[in-house]
């Protein structure tokens, strides 16, 4: 499937433009064509492919602001998009904090995340790999369920301040839970190049340690030293991340307010490097400005914050380039999109090795803030839960819940993997953020329930 | 009729996909327009349009599945949509273990609209927003909070179904919702109150009369009074089993959560294993299994007036239905699609939509209720309970990818002591095992306390669909429950 290509975008944005009735005006386009094929019980049952793409169209009228985003990008649809959020500009009440939109400054080049073998993989082709994974599973007498997909994405932003930026970029993924009768286990890998994903490696993975999985025995939930594999800190990685922006201090919600320059982990750096070759870099936002490096935490000192233009604004800062694609319900805010816990020395099986009493846990799910001010979040274990005695695997146990404070936990840094895993911001990866964690080994952390499996 | 070029549209993609090979295939087409305000701080922050319009083809071939979607709506783009589900079906067929096969439908035929009183579009914008800012305004008049929100979202959809077996139909469905919220900080806490419900707003199919019942203007002071006065009340009592009482707000969301969930059929049957998991309501345990105690009755109800998930048919073009997920305790009864009921031998009860035109429809919750009991108002309840505690809009929700082990938090709470409401209490949480959770509910309040609640967030499937729910509830209330968790 061919791309929309940035002469293409250029012209819608430019149309948006030129029909507005404002002092100022923005157009962003986010053009996705995406393919995903879905597996479970060992069978393909869903697969599907869309074309879709988005003009959203912002208008200010001196203090006052209308949005709109429309699908539809014919001449008579992009020209009345442009005048429906000029005529809400015109009638919205003032937003005396508005600062603007934001002036166009210089964006630095960053290398391509556009790969053409997964933009232009075909349905058979994600077919064919699907099936290598399940054959694989039903050789074990195991069950496969995930998804294989292939995603490019075309993002562009303009405005009437000069601003003009396009960049391409691709995304593949597989991720799969293999089911035995008494146990589950998962694999997951993404990355730019599907030609760079071996799904007979993910097949391997998941069913290797599905089988060890099998019979988890009672444990009791508790305080227990953890090993997390990198699907578990990628968790961990995105709530902290939602904290360490301007807009969390700036509203009392993050675990740094006040304690920038203080000790709020353990030895553990987090940057978010929107130029990291292996983390789908970008160079600008989507507010068109030039994103830049940030160390948020170092060596467990909270250094830095994310900003958006007018969060930045509001606060006497400066953008840092990470405004997010806008919803309905929130217009301005950052976030991390090139997050990356930076990798230690040991390698997974070291880290385990260097427990005397504790668990492995393969991921987390469904989890969500308890109390975010304390980064309290809570959630269960699952798809591969394990006792380690003596720096051994010695059993699977039943899934745990935890509640629990994430950076309190990480305080607790007791080895950092040297293996950075990529994790996409989700299936398509619209306005999303993308991380790069290790495998982490914590002194503590508390699971306050379990399950029945 | 709106939809005049798209039928004919719809009919070409038929037609391309069974000349290629389908022997199913359905073209929805689907127009959605989306208005979305927020007042934060006194300002208004966000005044949000969106209007999107695409169709999406559905086919069988060679005995499996394949959907294409795509937003230009021309004969030229219908064919190729049409010809590139048939070779996605092909593509799924490599490594399929059985033919699809769907349940028998009468082919749907005719329109549906939802009753709406007052057009929400029409009303004046600014109107709309001066509500906003009136609210907003309200909870600012009270000392304290630190963030305030106010929003509303209206939400109008029209979509046209077709299917190679002769369904023909349309349907409009508008929906009205709004909420506002106040947030404390002090002294190393954060507390949050929000109305009518958590999660930004509440939601029904209705028009603007919805915003209106709510007196969001009215009650704006209380809430942040709330908010700010939870920032120095009593902790709630770390890790006991006490007596709850939960009111509707917060006990929908427990409906959705631990029973909406588990009897999704496809969820069941392991088709959704990767993502948020399967069910603990296995087949075998289907009009045996007991689920709770004799006072829960859960109902399945795409009839019900005002609800998310109302409507004339679904979007495998299956009627409206209404039946019974857990009568006097037992688990009766699954949210099915045409394939999923096939496997049991049943007739599908039309439970599956899809989140607009780019997306294949999913199973989904319609309206799961929680049906009233004859315990007399809250008040009522409040006043024949000992001792315990009281906890209202959600705060945190989660569940293990059975559906068996949850956690939720509220917003507030406040201590029961001899059938009286007393002190606040923050941060409180509440956790357990869903059938004993359900088996220690003694009690749920009576009809007049009754109140259909939206949840127009619920997330499923792979790509993500964002679903539109219904939940009716009544306050009840449950023994020997694990509250406290947090330390």
């Amino acid at each position: 499937m061919t791309l929309w290509t940035e002469p293409e975008l250029r012209r819608i944005c430019e149309a948006a433009l030129h029909a507005t009735n404002g002092d100022q005006a923005e157009a962003v386009v986010s053009a996705l064509t995406s393919g995903l094929t879905r597996f479970a019980n060992n069978t393909i049952h869903q697969n599907v492919a869309s074309r879709e793409a988005s003009l959203q169209v912002r208008v200010v009228v001196g203090k006052r602001v209308g949005m709109v985003r429309t699908h539809d990008l014919g001449a008579d649809g992009i020209a009345r998009a442009a005048r429906s959020a000029s005529e809400i500009a015109l009638q919205a009440p003032e937003n005396p904090v508005f600062a603007g939109l934001p002036p166009a400054r210089p964006i630095a080049p960053a290398p391509s995340a556009f790969v053409e073998r997964t933009a232009a993989a075909t349905p058979l082709e994600r077919a064919t790999r699907v099936a290598s994974l399940l054959r694989r599973a039903r050789e074990r007498r195991l069950s496969a369920a995930g998804y294989l997909s292939t995603t490019s994405q075309e993002l562009a932003v303009a405005s009437s301040e000069g601003v003009w930026a396009y960049a391409p970029s691709t995304m593949a993924a597989v991720e799969t839970v293999v089911t035995g009768p008494a146990g589950t286990a998962w694999a997951e890998r993404n990355a730019m190049d599907l030609g760079r994903i071996d799904v007979d490696a993910v097949a391997e993975e998941a069913t290797a340690k599905c089988l060890a999985a099998q019979g988890p025995r009672d444990l009791a939930p508790g305080t227990y030293e953890v090993v997390l594999e990198p699907y578990a800190v990628s968790d961990i990685a995105q709530f902290i991340g939602s904290s360490l922006t301007g807009q969390s201090v700036e509203e009392g919600r993050s675990f740094v307010t006040g304690k920038l320059g203080r000790k709020v982990t353990g030895d553990v750096t987090i940057v978010d490097d929107p130029f990291d070759p292996e983390l789908a870099p970008r160079a600008f936002d989507y507010e068109g400005q030039p994103s830049r490096r940030v160390t948020l935490v170092e060596r467990g000192i909270a250094r830095g914050l994310v900003y958006d233009f007018q969060t930045a604004s509001r606060v006497g800062a400066e953008s840092t380039g990470h405004a997010v694609l806008p919803t309905p319900t929130a217009t301005y805010a950052a976030l991390p999109q090139h997050l990356r816990i930076e990798a230690g020395t040991q390698s997974r099986d070291e880290l385990i090795r260097g427990v005397a009493r504790g668990v492995l846990v393969t991921r987390f799910h469904y989890t969500r803030w308890v109390h975010q001010l304390r980064s309290i979040v809570t959630g269960m274990t699952r798809d591969g839960t394990f006792l380690i005695e003596n720096g051994e695997i010695a059993h699977p146990v039943k899934n745990f819940r935890f509640t629990q404070s994430y950076h309190d936990a990480l305080g607790t840094t007791r080895g950092v993997g040297n293996d950075l895993h990529l994790f996409a911001a989700g299936e398509f990866m619209v306005g999303g953020a993308s991380r790069r964690v290790p495998a982490l080994r914590l002194g503590t952390f508390t699971f306050t329930g379990s399950t029945q499996y | 009729m709106p939809f005049a070029v798209e039928r004919d549209l719809a009919r070409r993609a038929l037609d391309t996909a069974r000349t290629r090979g389908a022997t199913y295939a359905d073209a929805r087409f689907v127009r959605r327009q989306v208005e979305d305000a927020v007042v934060k701080n006194g300002h208004v922050d966000t005044i949000d349009r969106s209007d999107t319009f695409g169709f999406g083809v559905r086919v069988v071939a060679d005995g499996a599945w394949g959907f294409a979607a795509s937003q230009v709506v021309t004969a030229d783009e219908a064919d190729r949509v049409a010809a590139l589900a048939v070779e996605i079906a092909k593509a799924s067929a490599v490594c399929k273990t059985a033919e699809v096969r769907l349940a028998p439908v009468a082919p749907a035929t005719g329109a549906f609209r939802s009753p709406v009183v007052q057009d929400p579009f029409a009303l004046a914008l600014e109107d709309r927003v001066g509500l906003l800012v009136a609210a907003d305004a309200a909870m600012r008049s009270v000392k304290g909070p630190r963030t305030t929100r106010a929003n509303y979202e209206i939400w109008r959809e029209e979509k046209l179904f077709l299917s190679s077996e002769g369904a023909d139909c349309e349907q409009t469905i508008v929906e009205t919702g709004c909420g506002i919220s106040a947030e404390a900080v002090g002294d190393g806490e954060l507390q949050i109150r929000s109305y009518p419900a958590a999660g930004g707003r509440t939601q029904n199919q209705a028009g603007w009369e919805f915003v209106e019942k709510w007196d969001l203007v009215g009650n704006a002071p209380r809430i942040a009074e709330e908010a700010v006065a939870l920032l120095t009340a009593k902790p709630c009592p770390q890790d006991v089993r006490t007596t709850v009482v939960i009111g509707d707000a917060q006990l929908m969301l427990q409906v959705h959560e631990s029973c909406g969930h588990p009897i999704e059929l496809d969820r069941a049957l392991g088709w959704e294993a990767a993502y948020a998991g399967t069910s603990f309501l296995t087949p075998e345990r289907l009009g045996t299994f007991r689920y709770g105690s004799d006072t829960v009755s859960i109902r399945i109800d795409s009839t019900t007036p005002g609800g998310l998930g109302t409507f004339g048919w679904d979007d495998e073009g299956v009627p409206a239905s209404e039946g019974w997920a857990v009568k006097d305790g037992v688990f009766v009864g699954y949210l099915m699609s045409r394939e999923t009921a096939a496997a049991l031998g049943k007739p599908s009860n039309g439970t599956m939509r899809a989140d607009g035109w780019a997306r294949l429809p999913l199973i989904r919750m319609t309206n799961v209720s929680l049906m009233p009991g004859d315990a007399g108002s809250l008040a009522d309840l409040i006043a024949d309970t000992d001792d315990g505690i009281y906890m209202e809009t959600n705060r945190s929700w989660s569940i293990d990818d059975k559906r068996l082990n949850f956690q939720f938090g509220t917003q507030l709470g406040r201590e029961i002591r001899k059938g009286t409401l007393g002190d606040l209490v923050r941060n409180p949480t509440y956790t357990g095992i869903t059938p004993e959770f359900w088996g220690s509910c003694d009690a749920v309040c009576s009809a007049s306390e009754w109140r259909m609640w939206g949840t127009p967030n619920c997330g499923k499937g792979q790509p993500g669909q964002i679903g539109h729910t219904g939940h009716g509830a009544a306050p009840a209330r449950f023994r020997n429950v694990r509250v406290g968790v947090v330390r």
